[in-house]
């Protein structure tokens, strides 16, 4: 389990029109269907906003991650915005930073080091809730 | 300034991460923005759109706006709506997929085979909706426009980090080199009111004046101590667009 021994809502960007936007979602999906399937859920950002139901609740009850693919921060803001709690704020930008030499191009299909910076973001993502349970566990 | 911007048609796509029909969608408006329409299309980011994205906003009111859905929810249809204007167009990926009786998109990662044919269909339909909502006949399209991609000429857009567009124009206002964004659209929509009201050559009255610069102001940050030399230089640029239009 996860932090605080709950589900975390996993929100990324979604963003159309740059590779970063297309990174995130990507990132999300490694991390919610490969990495942590027991204890992330992903949640749609535009529901989120609309003020779906189903979304909010699920963003009241559990700390959030929010990926986001530009400096507009858009997941990271509507999480807060919403009331939710954002326990880690990813920004792809940060990640591309350490790892330039993973540049993602095309957005409908990313190349291979898109796909791979993708994995690497859900990774670390996935390493700083590892860590979080080590802490709960101490 | 530039040449002005040909009339374009915002398109918002559902980023419907949990669902394979959302995946369709954003395909769909990304092979139509990027192969099918490039010269007739801008993508409006939706969550941009809902964070408060003025210019996005910006374009949606001054634009028709064709809406892609993953579902049965709506969210682009809906905010489009909610924040700016009614959609010119909407279209549904389901009810599409149920129309032509095409199999179920699967997979929000990686489509399958039956999602790809969505991808198509939803695409050629929203062309076919770009088509319409400016008028134009396949006649028109003359060779096509994919050939044409990145040929936009020197007009400059203000890309948001996502990628969306409204057009920005570079102006000297009090010794000052400020940018004003959709000074176009706006100028357009204030001209096609007053060629309803009184005709091509009805002159500007300062009602109209007061409207055009408070527009402008909704969609542009104007130093109060600078207004005056704001509101005359964009009533100036007014003169001029609307010269251009007669000529």
């Amino acid at each position: 389990m996860s932090a605080a021994g709950k589900t975390m809502v996993v929100v990324p960007c979604s963003g159309i029109g740059k590779p970063f936007g297309t990174v995130s979602r990507e990132a999300a999906y490694e991390l919610c269907e490969n990495l942590r399937p027991q204890d992330t859920r992903l949640v749609a950002l535009a529901k989120l906003v609309l003020g779906d139901e189903t979304a909010r609740d699920l963003i009241a009850k559990h700390p959030a991650i929010t990926i986001d693919g530009c400096k507009q921060m858009c997941a990271a803001k509507m999480v807060k915005q919403s009331g939710g709690t954002v326990a880690h704020e990813i920004a792809v930008l940060d990640v591309f930073r350490r790892h330039k030499d993973l540049k993602p191009e095309g957005i409908a299909e990313l190349n291979e080091a898109g796909l791979k910076l993708a994995r690497v973001l859900a990774e670390e993502v996935s390493g700083k809730l590892a860590i979080n349970e080590g802490d709960n566990h101490v | 300034m530039s040449e002005m911007m040909e009339k374009k048609v915002g398109i918002v796509s559902c980023s419907g991460e949990e669902l394979a029909e959302g995946t369709v969608a954003r395909l769909a408006a990304l092979k139509v923005l990027n192969e099918l329409r490039p010269r007739d299309t801008v993508t409006i980011c939706l969550p941009l759109f809902l964070a408060g994205g003025a210019g996005d906003r910006a374009f949606a009111k001054l634009h028709p706006t064709i809406t892609v859905d993953g579902c049965f929810l709506c969210c682009a249809a809906r905010a489009t709506e909610k924040y700016s204007n009614k959609p010119a167009a909407s279209l549904v990926v389901n009810d599409l997929v149920s129309e032509a009786g095409l199999g179920k998109p699967e997979g929000r990662r990686r489509l399958n085979a039956a999602g790809h044919e969505a991808v198509k269909l939803t695409a050629d339909r929203m062309a076919a909706l770009v088509d319409q909502a400016l008028g134009k006949s396949k006649e028109a399209l003359g060779l096509g426009q994919a050939a044409q991609a990145g040929s936009e000429g020197e007009q400059r857009e203000a890309t948001c980090s996502c990628g969306s567009g409204v057009v920005v124009t570079k102006m000297n206002i009090a010794g000052q080199n400020v940018e004003l964004i959709a000074l176009p659209l706006i100028f357009r929509h204030f001209r096609q009111e007053q060629r309803a009201a009184g005709g091509p050559s009805r002159k500007l009255d300062q009602q109209t004046a007061d409207n055009i610069f408070e527009a402008v102001k909704i969609y542009n940050s104007v130093p109060t101590e600078l207004e005056p030399a704001y509101r005359e230089t964009v009533l100036e640029e007014y003169a001029r667009f609307c010269e251009k239009e007669k000529s």
